[in-house]
């Protein structure tokens, strides 16, 4: 008991230094930021669906995972290399734009987010990292963030910066992944670079045409019921839920990356 | 390479050698290709580029039992993600898969395996199955697995499947009935709720040629 407590102590002591904890998957070395307790309130939801999941503290990777991240992560691991992925776990885009299997090339430069990923191949990714992707809910109540307090959404610089980005065409070659200013929980990119593959992004129950939403889901979805909007007024958050909900585990583009979450231990959680 | 290990193993059935598995290297002499026979277990044949069979998930069926989906290799598969205590379309999902059953031939029902996967992974234990196995009258060609959070959300994303638990403790979830050929590749796949029955048990018979 004594020991326990001791060690709690010590524990603690090493988070309240750096309240930023670093990985320790082989050759992920991405720095991971705390996001306290909050409240998800799904976008879209139908009348079963509850209006505020209570999400747990967790940590989430500082920014999105890099061309030189996965470079690592391919070279340990050869069955994901572009050349070898089965075509049941990534489409043919995968990687396209990297020179080779083990070069990424111009196109895409170490710190640039890596794009032309599936999900099977981020969740390789993450697992290979010691981490796991985060939750639609997660990341959701992440990406709430404004750069001065845990919810930004009526921020003036974060609105701005966020419609910027999404009235902004792809650019051919991605800007550098950590370079984008942090918010409030000191998390970069989450808004400004690419679109990131959520663990549940099957979740999405939108069949793509709002009439046969509400009509013939009845046959296609057990236990859909009409669908409502939490907020109309977040545009972002509705390209973000049609995005995940055209999506197949095999897709991948050229705007669609990841970044990795782990659980927050107890004593994390416990942290102000 | 595969018939010629079945075709020893029968052989070797039909010597009456009631022997111990080894026996089989044993007798190795008198049925010639020896390492053929030998290696046959650790020499599991690589599966094709579209064979779900690739993923490396595992479940447990409702005996309790580790089963992985590649052990459905070699047979033609109507799979279907459900949930035990579901009211509206599941019921429908597994009376539809029984109504396949039926309606195919008996050379292909013989090898057929039905498969149902739950999304409920708190509920729908392997002892939870198991009753749900005996309330449906399911026979031994019918496989009930349950995996973790992560076993079920790859399952789900190899097959399209979405799906989304409910405030109720139930799932909203596509209703969709996946048929694999022998290869554990999707060879069909019927979605939505009404009718379909004789063309999915004659894309059944077309998957099970391959």
């Amino acid at each position: 008991m004594y020991l326990r407590s001791l060690t709690a102590c010590c524990c603690l002591a090493a988070l309240a230094l750096a309240s930023a904890v670093a990985a320790h998957g082989a050759g992920d070395t991405v720095v991971m930021r705390t996001i306290p307790a909050g409240t998800y309130e799904p976008l879209l939801r139908t009348t079963k669906d509850a209006a505020a999941v209570a999400v747990p503290a967790f940590l989430l990777d500082e920014r999105a995972v890099t061309n030189a991240d996965y470079l690592a992560f391919v070279t340990a691991n050869p069955k994901w290399r572009r050349s070898q992925v089965s075509r049941l776990f990534a489409d043919e885009s995968y990687l396209q734009h990297w020179t080779g299997d083990l070069e990424p090339g111009p196109a895409a430069p170490p710190g640039a987010p890596v794009v032309r990923v599936s999900w099977f191949a981020a969740r390789a990714y993450a697992r290979w990292a010691g981490k796991r992707l985060p939750t639609t809910a997660e990341w959701e109540l992440a990406a709430r963030a404004g750069y001065d307090g845990p919810d930004g959404r009526n921020e003036e610089a974060m609105k701005r910066d966020l419609y910027a980005w999404l009235a902004r065409p792809v650019p051919a070659v991605l800007g550098d992944a950590g370079a984008l200013r942090p918010d409030f929980h000191g998390v970069r990119g989450l808004h400004g670079l690419v679109w990131e593959w959520v663990d549940d992004f099957n979740t999405a129950m939108v069949t793509g045409e709002s009439r046969a939403d509400t009509g013939l889901d009845r046959d296609l979805f057990c236990g859909a019921g009409s669908v409502g909007a939490s907020d109309t007024t977040d545009y972002a958050a509705f390209m973000r839920a049609a995005l995940r909900s055209s999506l197949k585990g095999p897709n991948t583009t050229t705007s669609l990356g990841f970044r990795c979450a782990r659980d927050a231990g107890p004593l994390t959680a416990s942290l102000p | 390479m595969k018939t010629t290990v079945l075709f020893l193993l029968l052989t070797t059935l039909a010597l009456g050698a009631e022997a111990p598995a080894d026996a089989c290297c044993k007798e190795a002499p008198v049925v010639k290709k020896a390492d053929a026979c030998c290696a046959a277990p650790a020499d599991a044949a690589p599966f094709s580029a579209k064979s779900l069979y690739q993923t490396d998930v595992a479940f447990t069926d409702d005996a309790g039992r580790s089963f992985q989906l590649g052990e459905l290799h070699g047979r033609p598969v109507v799979l279907t993600m459900f949930f035990a205590s579901c009211g509206y379309a599941c019921p429908l999902l597994v009376t539809d898969m029984q109504a396949i059953r039926a309606k195919l031939p008996a050379e292909i029902r013989d090898q057929a395996a039905f498969v149902l996967v739950s999304f409920d992974v708190e509920r729908d234990t392997p002892a939870a199955l198991a009753a749900y196995r005996e309330q449906r009258g399911l026979g031994r060609d019918w496989i009930l697995l349950h995996g973790n959070d992560d076993a079920v959300r790859e399952l789900a994303a190899l097959l399209g499947v979405k799906y989304k638990p409910e405030t109720g403790g139930g799932f909203s979830h596509s209703n969709l009935i996946t048929l694999l050929n022998r290869e554990g590749e999707v060879a069909y796949q019927r979605n939505g709720l009404k009718g379909g029955l004789d063309e999915t048990a004659a894309a059944l018979v077309v998957a099970g040629a391959k």
